[in-house]
């Protein structure tokens, strides 16, 4: 058997002395070590970055690395996100996520920010090719990406807007430009979700669904459910398309 | 799953890591770890001892010197991305670099580990065939110089010593006259190859083309070159109908197997494709007259 070995991890801002085995992944140490779980482990192969964290700035897969390698290295993860100088209550980029509705289950969410993160640091004003790249590494497989992109967007403008107020000019407020109109009577185009006035329906937590239902209203939804069948048929649509471009 | 148990190693400097290499029982190079920590996970490789080379900071370069472009051993993938010498001056590189996986991989993985994995979907072995590049190994006997041509046995297999470790991967400083360029067909973003192709042609003042290379990705059982093609190439002027020819001589000297992406004839016809675009923006990077495709994209 191989020995463990004492390492620091600067996790966060706060520094720590764990013992590993030399086989320790990074990504095992920060979630059962230092029990910070907001790190997630969604293939174990590199794949779908759900575990990227930063490392002495730069995004890496944290399971595709051991821990003994980290030894002496800075890490933040999603846990140190409101901390950040940068961040109020919550950091811009976790803002974004909420106003734009950039998640869904949520779970490739820490490494779509850590991304999001080392990509505006990097480049304050991305536009969205250069977003779309910065992501590409994270899969995502509920939102479709499109909100993703919205949100990281939703946070460069943030962090702009508050650089100015910093250098003293009056802050623009990002989220009260004109909304898109009411989403047609019946229809499932609703472009924008973006928390607009136009179509919010009021609750504080709502999913921000396609027309702002309210979530819990049992009768609405079940209205709803002869549209199931469209939608299957629109999927199979892109589906064929997508395997069409490659060809 | 999670690794068999092994020793961690971290020497300072080669020589060290030599003698570790030469000393101990079953040793594996570790370098950005993002082929080997996956396959330990899966235990494809059970290595007693890994040696882990990040702390040679001797090895951490990408600079020219001795007439070549050189690639030390921890010159990562985004280190290539973000040179400027390489866009300047190195076509194939600059174009290759952004299709290796994704940004967090190109953080880590480096580009001689690339090489050293010998993956047949690896991008860079191509690259470093089309060039006519150099593997540069140290080992108990000191340092050898290992052909690319000679580099490649099989899918995994290189002819590397075990106790053998690369420093340096080099390919000869551009001509003037000279172009490269990379072509790589995937399904996504962060995806290996289905089939790539990197081309490097030297042209003499005349506009004729004096020397030519191409290198096949993921349709061999080794990153492999297109001879037919280069030898067709050469002593030529460019021209659709020339590259035409290559394209299809590249294809008929590619072995692909269809798999859930596609079918081998549909990756050979890739391969013609690929082929002909990398060799026409390599001959507009030469400076000579801008070949029209026939393909279009
Ligand atoms: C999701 C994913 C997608 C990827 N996509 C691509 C892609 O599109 N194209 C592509 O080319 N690659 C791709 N890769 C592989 C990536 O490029 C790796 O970085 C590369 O294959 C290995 O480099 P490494 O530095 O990480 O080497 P390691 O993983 O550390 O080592 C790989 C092998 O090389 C040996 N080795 C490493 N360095 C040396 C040395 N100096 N001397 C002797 N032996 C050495 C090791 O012992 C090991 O056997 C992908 C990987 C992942 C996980
Ligand atoms: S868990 Fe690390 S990339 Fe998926
Ligand atoms: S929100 Fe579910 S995977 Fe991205």
């Amino acid at each position: 058997m191989t020995d463990e070995r004492e390492i620091t991890l600067t996790v966060n801002g706060t520094e720590h002395t764990i013992e590993v085995e030399p086989r320790r992944l990074l990504v095992h140490a920060i979630r059962e070590d230092l029990d910070m779980t907001g790190t997630h482990i969604g293939c174990d192969t590199g794949n779908c970055g759900a575990c990227t964290v930063l490392k002495d700035g730069e995004p890496i897969k944290s399971c595709l690395m051991f821990a003994a390698q980290a030894d002496g290295a800075e890490i933040l993860t999603v846990e140190g996100m409101e901390d950040l100088p940068e961040a109020d209550d919550i950091h811009p980029l976790q803002e974004g996520f909420r106003e734009e509705h950039g998640l869904q289950c949520g779970y490739c969410t820490p490494g779509m920010l850590m991304a999001g993160k080392a990509l505006l640091d990097e480049h304050p004003d991305p536009d969205e090719e250069t977003i779309r790249d910065a992501i590409s590494g994270n899969l995502c497989r509920c939102t479709g990406y499109q909100n993703i992109v919205r949100s990281i967007e939703y946070a460069a403008e943030e962090l702009e807007n508050r650089a100015a107020a910093d250098g003293g000019a009056v802050a623009a407020d990002g989220a009260t430009d004109g909304g898109p109109a009411a989403s047609p009577e019946g229809g499932h185009a609703a472009p924008e979700f973006g928390g607009d006035a136009d179509t919010f329906c009021g609750r504080e937590d709502c999913c921000g669904g396609p027309d702002g239902a309210d979530p819990f209203d049992r009768d609405a939804l079940l209205d709803d459910a002869g549209d199931a069948d469209d939608t299957a048929d629109a999927d199979a649509g892109t589906d064929a398309n997508d395997r069409g471009d490659t060809k | 799953m999670k690794s068999a148990p092994f020793e961690h190693h971290e020497p300072d400097t080669v020589d060290e890591a030599v003698s570790l290499l030469e000393s101990l029982d079953d040793p594996t190079i570790l370098a950005g770890g993002q082929s080997l920590v996956p396959m330990l996970r899966f235990r494809l490789a059970n290595p007693d001892v890994v040696v882990d080379i990040n702390g040679i900071d001797s090895l951490d370069y990408l600079d020219e010197g001795d007439g070549h472009l050189r690639l030390g051993a921890l010159a990562r993938h985004a280190d290539v991305e973000d040179s400027d010498l390489i866009d300047e001056k190195y076509g194939s590189f600059a174009d290759a670099a952004p299709l290796v996986a994704d940004p967090q991989i190109r953080n880590r993985g480096t580009v001689v580990g690339s090489v050293a994995q010998a993956d047949p979907k690896g991008d860079w072995g191509s690259i470093l065939l089309a060039h006519e590049g150099e593997v540069i190994a140290t080992g108990p006997d000191g340092d050898r110089a290992i052909p690319a041509d000679e580099f490649f046995l099989l899918p995994y297999d290189t002819t590397l010593g075990e106790q053998e470790l690369i420093t340096e991967i080099r390919v000869p400083e551009p001509a003037p006259t000279e172009g490269s360029a990379y072509h790589k067909l995937k399904r996504k973003t962060g995806d290996y190859a289905m089939a790539g192709v990197g081309v490097r042609l030297v042209f003499d003042d005349d506009g004729v083309i004096e020397s030519a290379g191409i290198g096949m990705t993921a349709v061999d059982i080794t990153n492999a070159r297109a001879t037919d093609a280069e030898e067709h190439l050469e002593g030529e002027r460019p021209s659709p109908d020339l590259f035409a020819t290559a394209g299809e001589l590249a294809a008929e000297q590619s072995n692909p197997e269809s798999d859930e992406h596609g079918g081998a004839d549909y990756k050979e016809r890739m391969v013609d494709v690929l082929t002909q675009r990398a060799l026409s923006d390599a001959a507009e990077r030469a400076g000579t007259v801008t070949v029209q495709r026939r393909v279009t994209q």
